[in-house]
């Protein structure tokens, strides 16, 4: 469908990355889940072959660029015509098709798996013509683009001509045209047989079955190659009776009577030339199911008796299976994946070009849930002093519950004094003012605070326990069987720290976890709106964001144990999850808002950046989000425990919105400080 | 602070007027001036323009049935509940259904009925909660009239003095002290106390309490509390299948069959967008909407793009591909 060596600056040309959102969220609409669409990668250079089309049953790869026609709308329907023929294999069930056990079947598994591929892009281009009326326009002319790229049937190959002419039959030509140039008497005998496809209700065995049909009439053309005509030609009214070109001569097995499958007339070139790339690529794919190609050889077998075996080899991933995960939550894995998925789109800040990539990182939403529902009372147990320190804190903070306004139009009861006003001015003829009422208002500390936690692999690091420390300066004697010098003396040896046998260690993102709940715990007392969400990944395609708590959920023992779920996972890859927290806080109706970001680290990811060793691109992003987080009207601040923290967190946000502690204990201590300087109290 | 309007757009389907007496000053709900006529028997015509296709205006005290296409077994659980006098909870997204479905199931139990109940002059009072809405807004005030003043009822007192069905709109977009005051409604006692008058209303026998609230986007600012929740019976309401959808918007709006199927259909591939930015996909509503605008001679792909496209969310990449959703779709 790409036009060859389009000019530079084509006026109607259209980039893939021009419409990858709306055309993703337009697979995602008809398919009713998540498709991934991702650009072809392109041949190499003199494969005079273009990035086409392809789906692997779960994704769709669509060309880098189109620009076939002049105009952008136009090409922008031929993207769309790409998609729907990608969705209709994944609809109507063609990755459902045991492929691979269908060509291993046949003399020239080449030739078959043209066959079947381009009889299945009839059927599929014939169904979607048919289910999506409004894009037919888009389809014809897409069809009639591709039709006027195909040369004349060639003479003198009958094989080559018939598989010709089977596809442009596919793409829409002009059937009596066709027959006109036909040399080998049995064309219009394939096209009547091929043309059964187009009728509705026929399904992917139905392809199969017309395949393995037609590809037996070709073999034995074939085998009688020096004798193009056979004999059997001039009885269409048999054929028309059983709707087959004339019975092969092969056995059940579908292998041919001492056939020699080097003596087909068809070159490399004629294969590969039955490609169209709007439709991709049809592939066997060896997982698929085995049998059918058994099944569907069987000469007279009906789909309906095929489709029970069908049914054990259908892929999860294929499209009429609605219950099935989505693609983007079983790639996701862990313990959260396939819960309460959703996906957005963030762009992302390149410091070299100083330009924004748009929709660059896909953002995965899931909301946690936990089963330590005992957490919350560990963590009161264990920082009880603390949660009453940050309790009373709150509580010198928390507004009256409740201020009266007067003179209101309305409320819930009469003021007095404006009643004895109204009255007195309605006795001595002025105007009366209406406003007569005392109401009720709740006062409310309007703030709204998301408490950001990095869950990067780095936070599953050991820490000591503040009540083994004084134990820790005292050396124990070491082990005889320890040959490492550098666990002790001035290092810390965070096995020293034990809890008990048994006990677990806590790590960086225990005691984060207990700062949050701590904070959060006292929030409750201050009435303040918040959430808590923990952010990871591995890679700009996989940023995962982990809701605990929404600033719409009440606080319950889920929440606890959702906050207890977080643990640690990937990477650390701030901006998407930064600009994700910013959209939810910007969503909220209170007028202060708060972002605190609590990190062990410097953002980092598998491709934050061409090099994956240069901090500044992750550092650079991560900025730019906080900018745009301040630019909304939100407050930001950062706490890190990492020592290291003041090098690049000073280069990301201002002198006095960040934090470096230290010591990991005082955490929980340091939040309560700095949300109450942030919240202006 | 009430206007006795009668709703002719926030009911589920059309914006035909079924009636009963609507409250509030929620964002749905529109002002006509000819509603007090219509209450009092003197009905003037609605303009030409503002008539449904089909659908003929009714008189707010439900003279006519309000067309309803049951999805389940709503009708008769309803029912159920009424006899035994047990308020109902209505849950579901927006413009699916929920208030056509209490106008039509007061037409039933008050309408078409024999006994005392028919003769209750405005069967289904409506209020539209909004976040400004006290209990006193629901149960009344005092009004100052010349020298003195006077105890005006609101809506639920109302409901409980003359027995019809008080109907609380989104109601947890109220404040919180007006879901505790219809706790003794909803109970055996099924009194409403009046501070202000000191008054213990007992509920007129025929009496019953309905609320509604939309769990997708409530669910971001607010929630039901579990003992309010649990004193209701729950009808849990849900966007219709396509073949049920092209009948309501047929009915609805005029259209043929073939084209009521193919706006089912853009609404239920429209809806896979929801996680999006509109958390309840396009509404039936929305959908009778196009409809009724291709029904007065709008192109339908206008039509939609007026009545769905623009109307679902404001991210112009999601516009544009609801607009290629309909455009496949459309013949």
């Amino acid at each position: 469908m790409n036009v060859e060596d389009p000019p530079e600056h084509h006026p109607g040309r259209v980039r893939f990355a021009d419409v990858q959102r709306p055309l993703s969220l337009f697979a995602e609409g008809l398919a009713g889940r998540f498709i991934q669409l991702t650009p072809s990668v392109a041949s190499p250079p003199g494969t005079g072959r273009e990035p086409t089309t392809e789906s692997d049953g779960a994704s769709i790869q669509v060309p880098n660029e189109l620009s076939p026609f002049p105009t952008e709308a136009l090409n922008r329907g031929a993207y769309r015509v790409a998609v729907l023929h990608q969705l209709g294999y994944l609809e109507h069930g063609t990755y459902a098709f045991d492929l691979t056990g269908f060509i291993g079947n046949r003399r020239n598994p080449a030739l078959a798996q043209r066959v079947f591929a381009t009889l299945e892009d009839l059927r599929i281009d014939t169904i979607i013509r048919r289910q999506y009326p409004g894009a037919r326009f888009d389809i014809d002319r897409v069809l009639e683009h591709a039709r006027s790229s195909r040369r004349a049937l060639p003479r003198g190959r009958p094989l080559a001509s018939l598989l010709e002419a089977l596809v442009q039959f596919s793409l829409g030509a002009d059937v009596p045209g066709l027959n006109a140039q036909d040399e080998t008497g049995w064309q219009h005998r394939m096209l009547d047989v091929a043309a059964t496809l187009q009728v509705p209700g026929a399904t992917v065995h139905d392809t199969g079955r017309v395949a393995a049909e037609i590809c037996r009439f070709l073999e034995e053309l074939d085998v009688r190659s020096g004798d193009p005509r056979p004999e059997t030609t001039d009885s269409d009214a048999d054929a028309d009776a059983d709707d087959s070109p004339a019975p092969p001569t092969t056995g059940a097995d579908g292998q041919s009577n001492g056939a020699d499958v080097d003596r087909v007339d068809l070159s490399e070139d004629d294969l590969n030339g039955t490609r169209i790339d709007f439709r991709g690529e049809l592939s066997p794919d060896p997982g698929q199911g085995r049998g059918v190609g058994d099944a569907t050889d069987a000469r007279g077998e009906s789909a309906s008796q095929t489709a029970p075996a069908l049914k054990a080899t259908t892929s999860p991933e294929t499209i009429t299976d609605p219950t099935g995960p989505t693609l983007a939550a079983r790639r996701s894995g862990g313990p959260l994946a396939g819960d309460h998925l959703r996906t957005y789109f963030y762009r992302e800040w390149d410091y070299r070009s100083q330009s924004y990539l748009p929709d660059w990182c896909r953002l995965h939403e899931h909301h946690l849930r936990g089963e330590d529902y005992a957490f919350i009372t560990g963590v009161r147990r264990r920082h009880a002093l603390l949660a009453g320190q940050v309790k009373r804190h709150f509580g010198a903070i928390r507004p009256e519950a409740w201020h009266r306004v007067h003179r209101t139009p309305d409320g819930d009861e009469l003021s007095l004094d404006s009643v004895v006003e109204a009255v007195i001015d309605r006795r001595s003829g002025h105007a009366t003012d209406e406003h007569l009422y005392v109401r009720r208002d709740r006062a409310v500390r309007d703030v709204a605070a998301a408490f950001l936690l990095d869950m990067s692999r780095s936070t599953d690091s050991p820490v000591p326990d503040p009540a083994e420390l004084a134990q820790a300066a005292i050396p124990s004697a070491p082990d005889p069987g320890e040959h490492d010098p550098y666990l002790r003396g001035g290092y810390f040896d965070f096995d020293e720290f034990d809890l008990g046998p048994g006990a677990p260690k806590r790590r960086v993102i225990d005691v984060a976890k207990e700062s949050l709940a701590v904070m959060c715990d006292a929030l409750q007392t201050l009435g303040d709106s918040h959430a808590i969400f923990g952010f990871s990944g591995s890679g700009r395609h996989n940023v995962e964001f982990h809701v605990a708590k929404e600033f719409s959920d009440r606080t319950s023992s889920r929440t606890w144990a959702a906050l207890a779920a977080m643990e640690p996972i990937r990477y650390t890859r701030m901006g998407p999850p930064i600009r994700h927290t910013v959209t939810k806080l910007a969503a909220q109706p209170e007028r202060t808002k708060v972002l605190v970001v609590v990190t062990d680290g410097y953002p980092q990811d598998e491709d934050y950046g061409p090099d994956r060793n240069d901090r500044n691109y992750g550092i650079h992003d991560t900025a730019r989000a906080l900018e745009e987080a301040e630019a909304a009207g939100i407050a930001t601040f950062c706490v890190t425990v990492d020592p290291a923290g003041h090098d690049y967190l000073r280069r990301m946000c201002a002198a006095d919105r960040y934090l470096v502690i230290s010591d990991v204990n005082a955490l929980a201590s340091e939040l309560e400080k700095v949300y109450r300087s942030l919240t202006g109290r | 602070m009430f206007d006795h309007t009668t709703d002719r757009s926030v009911n589920g389907l059309t914006r035909a007027t079924y009636g009963a007496l609507t409250y509030g000053h929620g964002q749905d709900t529109t002002l006509y001036p000819e509603a007090d006529d219509t209450r009092t028997g003197t009905a003037r015509p609605f303009p030409e323009h503002q008539v449904p296709a089909v659908v003929t205006p009714l008189s707010s005290n439900l003279t006519s049935e309000p067309w309803y296409l049951p999805l389940a077994d709503e009708v008769a659980v309803f029912e159920a509940a009424y006899e035994a006098r047990l308020p109902v909870l209505l849950k579901g997204p927006t413009g699916c259904g929920k208030t056509r479905f209490v106008e039509h199931m007061a037409w039933r139990l008050y309408r078409n009925t024999e006994g005392t109940r028919r003769e209750t002059p405005i069967p289904l009072i409506t209020v539209a909660c909004h976040e400004d809405l006290t209990s006193t807004d629901l149960v009344g005030r005092y009004l100052l009239s010349g020298d003195t003043t006077v105890w005006m009822d609101g809506p639920l007192t109302r409901s409980v003095r003359t027995g019809a069905i008080c109907y609380l709109d989104e109601v947890v977009e109220a404040r919180k002290d007006t879901t505790v005051i219809i706790h003794s409604l909803t109970d055996h006692r099924r009194v409403l106390p009046i501070e202000k008058t000191g008054e213990l209303l007992d509920a007129h026998p025929d009496f019953l309490l309905v609320i509604s609230y939309n769990p997708g986007y409530q669910s971001i600012m607010k929630d039901l509390k579990p003992s309010t929740r649990q004193r209701f019976v729950s009808l849990e309401f849900t966007y219709p299948d396509v073949d049920v959808e092209a009948k309501i918007i047929a009915h609805e709006s005029g259209v043929d069959h073939d084209f009521a199927t193919c706006l089912a259909r853009i609404g239920e591939k429209v809806r896979n967008l929801r996680e999006h930015g509109f958390e309840d996909g396009v509404s039936t509503r929305l959908l009778v909407y196009a409809a009724q605008l291709t029904a007065k001679g709008i192109a339908p792909r206008r039509a939609c793009d007026a009545a769905i496209t623009s109307a679902v969310t404001d991210d112009v990449e999601v516009q544009q591909a609801v607009s290629d959703i309909i455009g496949v779709l459309l013949p």
